[in-house]
């Protein structure tokens, strides 16, 4: 039913594909690594965007950690997620600054709090990214002590911690 | 007169409708995954079935191949084999949405960009829409007459 000339048109159809892909790719500000990184035990999974980041945040990687943190005080809890997330459970004493809404909330959240004061952001998790982006965007508006607590709420929740 | 399947499978008029519907329709697919490659593979990642190494590649490759197939049906540049290749890709989504529904598995990142970029539908809806998407290929494919170009004209040989 397939014949040798069908096969010929489908390797080329591929062909053109498979390079135009790879040459978009490399070009492409918005290309990502060939390999991503997609192991949830290595840390958050990212496709690896080939772009140079210009700011990495430090990352807190356990939940035991970031509790020891919590537990010296003098830090403030941003919670990434949406509003409604943040109402079902989040880390007590947090703030939600759901980081899709960062345009419209980051005003009132300057009005409140100091840009050295100490911040650590969350999501849901190491398959999330939200609270990197998070903290890409208030180290970008000028907060200087900002980093990312990986394991995000799923994480702090499983470990038995408080929640409110 | 002929029967009505034949009819179907060998009118030139539903065979450049098709072309241009399931050209459109994966041109249309291919530009937000290219947009936002990351977002695309994340969306890889989240149905669970791909092995770590490949999931980038798929994620850079896939709608490009969405665009250049869709591209040819329209023009009319080897388009029963870009139809195979397309029933190809649409078999490949048509399993993999089956096999996550049988399995119960669904991911949710709980993130904003996965959210935001229109992956949300339901997974039985997508999954009828590439079947319909897959018939349409096969009148492509089994189409034994001469073909229109992309105005309509036909070409003879």
């Amino acid at each position: 039913m397939v014949s040798r000339k069908t096969i010929q048109e489908i390797i080329i159809l591929v062909g053109i594909s498979v390079t135009l892909a790879m040459v978009v790719n490399f070009l492409s500000p918005r290309g990502i690594a060939l390999v991503g990184q997609w192991n949830t035990s290595k840390g958050v999974i990212t496709a690896s965007p080939t772009a140079p980041e210009e700011w990495k945040p430090q990352e807190i990687n356990s939940a035991a950690r970031a509790k020891e943190i919590f537990d010296s005080g003098n830090v403030l809890f941003v919670d990434a997620r949406s509003g409604d997330n943040y109402e079902e459970g989040h880390i007590p004493a947090a703030v939600s600054l759901p980081v899709g809404q960062f345009d419209e909330q980051i005003e009132s959240f300057l009005n409140r709090h100091s840009t050295d004061a100490r911040i650590v952001t969350y999501c849901s998790g190491r398959t999330c990214e939200d609270s990197h982006n998070l903290a890409r965007l208030l180290s970008d508006v000028g907060f200087t002590h900002v980093s990312v607590f990986i394991d995000g709420f799923p994480g702090w929740e499983a470990q038995g911690f408080p929640i409110e | 007169m002929s029967n009505p399947r034949q009819s179907i499978f060998n009118n030139s008029w539903i065979e450049l409708a098709a072309r241009w519907i399931l050209g459109l329709t994966f041109i249309y697919a291919s530009l937000h995954k290219i947009l936002a490659p990351a977002d695309f593979a994340k969306i890889i990642y989240g149905y669970n079935l791909f092995p770590e190494i490949f999931i980038n590649l798929i994620a850079i490759i896939i709608p490009f191949l969405e665009l250049v197939t869709g591209f040819a049906l329209i023009i009319g540049f080897y388009p029963r084999s870009a139809a195979i290749t397309i029933n190809g890709l649409l078999l490949a989504f048509i399993v993999a949405l089956t096999i996550n529904l049988i399995r119960g598995h669904e991911f949710d990142c709980g993130c904003f960009s996965a959210g935001q970029s229109g992956y949300s539908r339901s997974p039985k809806v997508t999954l009828i829409r590439d079947i319909i998407y897959f018939v349409f290929g096969l009148q492509i494919i089994l189409f034994k007459g001469n073909r229109r170009n992309c105005f309509g004209g036909l070409i003879s040989g």
